[in-house]
């Protein structure tokens, strides 16, 4: 992870120096994070690679602004948040839906898919400030600190979105948890 | 139910300091309530990692932008520079190890190059000159001769 910083932080060198294909190779290092993250947040793939592409391009034109490029991926994914809320702003304004109880359990034991269906369905049921959590933290592994500075809010802000989007996860996923606690409980 | 005293979501969400977290396992190990709150978050997050990242569609690339463009040193230092450098340089050399002729020289060349040409071409005139005038004196001879043969016939 350490090596990954330093090399990181030469590209982004490289790039601030005008080196292009030095800046590709830092994109292409990033795009598929920073889509994917677009894409859970936004929910509509083309929106995601359109979103991507403005990142990466304001991105590079703010690179001179970048005081710590050890911060680099912190400040690429402040600007992806910025980019995705204007655009849900856009889109949607005020059109969270509230959280509803899942549906009772089915029988049986659910397969990967259909785990993975269920989790995509589940964080499609949290608003857009909740989802962002959990996916900063879950999927891209950022302090609550980072997660912070990313949203521009206190921490006690990002632990109360985070903290309440597993809540409802845990409710919404509690059928497919507890067939496959069963299933880990049955291999031991 | 667990204990509010112990935040098991930081605890899964690997946020506690080691200290903490010790504590906390102290506690867990004697508390059912806490390991099953524990053991719940536990399968919602791995519930969670179960979504796979997806391929990103299209490729993102940049070949140019303004922000970025060369600065004028980098502009003018560039390989098509340098080998203007070499050509300007082998052309300055040339002609410092080949300098050419004053005017006053060419000039006394081109006098004695004609001056030889003339010469020549006089030299030429002069010999056919001779060398007609010489058949004229060998044909009136021969005239001449036949004629008095006839007288003193």
């Amino acid at each position: 992870m350490i090596f990954r910083e330093v090399e990181d932080r030469d590209l982004i060198a490289k790039a601030r120096r005008g080196d292009v294909e030095g800046y590709n190779l830092l994109v292409s290092r990033w795009e598929k994070r920073v889509f994917n993250y677009l894409l859970r947040l936004v929910s509509n793939r083309e929106d995601a690679l359109d979103l991507s592409q403005d990142v990466f391009l304001k991105a590079y034109q703010n690179l001179p602004k970048l005081d710590d490029p050890a911060r680099f991926s912190g400040w690429l994914f402040r600007i992806a948040h910025n980019e995705a809320f204007s655009l849900l702003r856009r889109k949607r304004p005020e059109t969270d839906l509230e959280f509803q109880p899942s549906a009772p359990a089915t029988e049986g034991r659910l397969l990967p898919m259909e785990l993975s269906l269920a989790v995509d369905s589940a964080l499609k049921r949290l608003t857009d400030d909740q989802r962002e959590a959990v996916l900063l933290k879950v999927y891209q592994g950022f302090k609550f600190d980072e997660m912070a500075e990313i949203l521009d809010c206190p921490v006690s802000t990002v632990k109360s979105r985070l903290y309440t989007a597993l809540d409802i996860l845990k409710t919404v996923l509690a059928p497919a948890v507890a067939l496959k606690g069963d299933a880990l409980r049955g291999e031991s | 139910m667990s204990c509010t005293s112990y935040d098991w979501k930081a605890y899964a969400l690997g946020e506690l300091d080691l200290p903490t977290r010790r504590e906390a396992e102290s506690h867990a190990a004697m508390c059912a309530g806490c390991r099953e709150e524990l053991a719940t978050l536990r399968l919602t997050l791995d519930s969670l990692s179960t979504l796979r990242e997806e391929e990103i569609p299209k490729r993102i690339a940049f070949v140019s932008d303004k922000v970025f463009e060369p600065r004028w040193w980098q502009r003018v230092f560039s390989p098509n520079f340098a080998a203007a450098c070499v050509i300007a340089g082998a052309i300055l050399v040339h002609a410092f190890a080949h300098p050419a002729a004053s005017p006053e020289l060419v000039q006394s060349q081109i006098d004695a190059a004609v001056n030889k040409a003339v010469a020549e071409v006089e030299a030429r005139h002069a010999e056919q000159t001779e060398r007609i005038f010489s058949a004229y004196d060998n044909r009136f001879s021969q005239m001449y001769r036949t004629a008095a043969g006839l007288v003193r016939q």
